[in-house]
């Protein structure tokens, strides 16, 4: 290629990039959209969906907590302790909850006339995660409110809930690009809610969700700090009982490349899954 | 003419079943073209291939002058794709609401998004409807609201699969009015289907599959020509004195009474060997019964190249 061809080529490359920027938000903007929309047609949906982490949340809280001893998880505050816990479990239900309609468009065909559009095979990934964390982001509003009024005190005030939003928001991307990836890989939704439910619950139990690491058994300790929830629990955690701390970005440093790393295997399985499909 | 799709040697196995089998296919620009043939036949695979929704597992293919492997986006930005299967997975969204989405995922630009879906349900007639919720509506609205979305980036190519399956024949007939208006605008229009008469009243020209190959391809008119004569039937009091007397004819091409005294007439055009022949018998004051003619079908067309009947197959498949 020629310099003058270069130079003739570089501002027609930028104006694209920034045409495929454009199309690509308008593809997300379009199917979250759609999302949102069904929300609304499901309202009862939205209001379990928000409630239930806070009845889990005083559950734990009032009832479980007085059964904790406090030398073993370093504060008198049991539901500030576990509320990361929650925070947590809460959001790997949702990305559960994300993968579900793509799998509905799956199974019923639609999936079929999305590939046949000139889209980005993340968009429909993306927009789904811009869904759950909007609804993650009402979950974790009334979770606070109800953390306050069971007279949690936030060590690092406003700014904990900051913290809390945005590790909801890197777990939430793992989880949906995980469960989306699984959702497309599947035969069927029978073989997706089997393995769904075989590893939620393990995982969250498999964590300091409602335990320090510390205290739990050496076999469970050494599973809990390969499981990436850990990281997301403490990086929530410290904000509320401890106050700053370094280790809070080490822990969100753990928890974004994870979530990264997620969307990238979430995407290549995608685009397997959708190039070469037996319908 | 430039070809819109060309398809060389295509083959797609699932497994150790060939789906498509060597499948040659030129569409042109502007015509009606159609997939004809018996359920199973790989027809979907082939619309699939071409859609760039599967990945030959041999062969060629391109669609508006780009090949399916290497250049899927340039496709996607060219093409419509109206599936067989109606999803009911927007059942809680309204007509617009859809049109709307999809307007937007083929990058219509935002400001010209709700004029576009409203310009295109009007065509399909379903602006008076345009809020209600798609689980309410028929399964023809359903379809003709699919057949608007394929519409909406303006493509060179609309492809349909089945388009009229499971509708009734109202809904059918708008459909048909829909992909002759589309033609007339210069939109090119590949069709699978395994309704003869479909396949027959919309076509320009259409390829006959069968078993993932080609059998034939043609007008509907030439692939009918090929199977031979129309034949009319005549019921008469006297068949004897009418055979002669239309004996010699330059429109016969042979004739024969039955055991049951009807007059079989082979002619080389029913149309205009009907005038002539009832002319000849009331000149002759020979009392006619009833007179029907046959022509030869798609169904003949197939049953002559396959050795199979298509309907047969539709019902066993």
């Amino acid at each position: 290629m020629t310099e003058q061809a270069i130079a003739r080529e570089t501002p027609a490359t930028r104006e694209s990039t920034t045409a495929a920027i454009s199309d690509w938000a308008q593809e997300v903007a379009a199917l979250a959209k759609r999302w949102f929309i069904e929300l609304g047609r499901e309202r009862l949906n939205l209001v379990f969906s928000v409630a239930q982490p806070a009845i889990w949340l005083i559950f734990f809280g009032s009832g479980i907590g007085r059964a904790v001893d406090r030398q073993v998880i370093g504060t008198s505050d049991y539901t500030g302790f576990t509320l990361p816990g929650i925070v947590a479990f809460t959001v790997v239900g949702g990305g559960v909850a994300a993968a579900m309609p793509l799998m509905w468009d799956k199974e019923g065909g639609y999936l079929d006339k999305l590939m046949s559009m000139p889209i980005s095979r993340s968009s429909i990934i993306v927009s789904r995660f811009v869904y759950q964390f909007v609804l993650a982001s009402f979950q974790v509003a009334a979770l606070v409110v109800v953390a306050l009024l069971a007279g949690v005190s936030f060590e690092l005030g406003p700014f904990a809930v900051v913290i809390i939003l945005v590790t909801a928001g890197l777990l939430s991307l793992a989880v949906t690009a995980s469960f989306s990836a699984l959702a497309y890989w599947v035969p069927g939704h029978g073989t997706f809610f089997a393995i769904t439910g075989f590893i939620t619950l393990p995982l969250v139990f498999m964590s300091n969700a409602f335990v320090p690491v510390d205290a739990l058994p050496r076999w469970m300790e050494i599973v809990a700090r390969l499981n990436p929830l850990t990281y997301a629990i403490e990086a929530m955690r410290l904000p509320i009982i401890k106050g700053w701390d370094g280790d809070i970005l080490v822990a969100l440093g753990v928890l974004g490349a994870f979530s990264l790393a997620c969307l990238a295997v979430g995407a290549q399985q995608f685009n397997r899954q959708t190039a070469d499909r037996v319908q | 003419m430039t070809a819109m799709i060309e398809a060389h040697a295509l083959v797609r196995s699932f497994g150790s079943t060939r789906a498509v089998d060597d499948l040659d296919l030129q569409v042109e620009a502007g015509e009606i073209f159609g997939l004809l043939g018996p359920n199973g036949a790989g027809k979907t695979t082939t619309i699939r291939i071409l859609a760039t929704l599967l990945a030959p597992s041999g062969g060629t293919a391109r669609v508006c002058g780009f090949d399916v492997m290497t250049h899927p986006q340039e496709i996607r930005r060219r093409i419509g794709y109206v599936m067989q299967k109606i999803s009911p997975t927007r059942n809680l969204l309204t007509g617009r609401q859809c049109i709307e989405m999809e307007a937007s995922l083929y990058h219509v630009p935002r400001r010209e998004v709700r004029a576009r879906a409203e310009e295109l349900l009007e065509l399909v007639g379903l602006l008076p409807h345009a809020d209600r919720q798609f689980n309410q509506y028929s399964g023809g609205m359903q379809k003709r609201l699919d057949l608007a979305c394929g519409l909406l980036h303006r493509p060179q190519l609309l492809i349909l699969d089945e388009p009229s399956l499971g509708l009734d024949v109202q809904s059918r007939h708008k459909v048909w009015d829909y992909i002759h208006d589309l033609r007339r605008q210069g939109v090119t229009i590949l069709l699978a289907t395994n309704y003869l008469d479909e396949a027959d009243r919309l076509c320009d020209r259409l390829t006959i599959i069968d078993r993932g190959r080609v059998v034939v391809t043609g007008t509907p008119s030439d692939l009918k020509r090929a199977v031979g004569a129309d034949v009319i039937q005549v019921t008469t009091a006297e068949p004897a004195p009418l055979a002669a007397a239309i004996a010699g004819q330059t429109w016969l091409q042979r004739h024969a009474v039955s055991e049951a005294g009807e007059l079989h007439a082979h002619v080389t055009d029913a149309a205009a060997a009907l005038p002539a022949l009832m002319g000849i018998a009331a000149a002759r004051s020979i009392p006619l019964e009833t007179v029907t003619y046959t022509r030869p079908t798609l169904d003949d067309v197939f049953l002559l190249h396959t050795g199979r009947e298509l309907r047969e197959e539709e019902v066993t498949a």
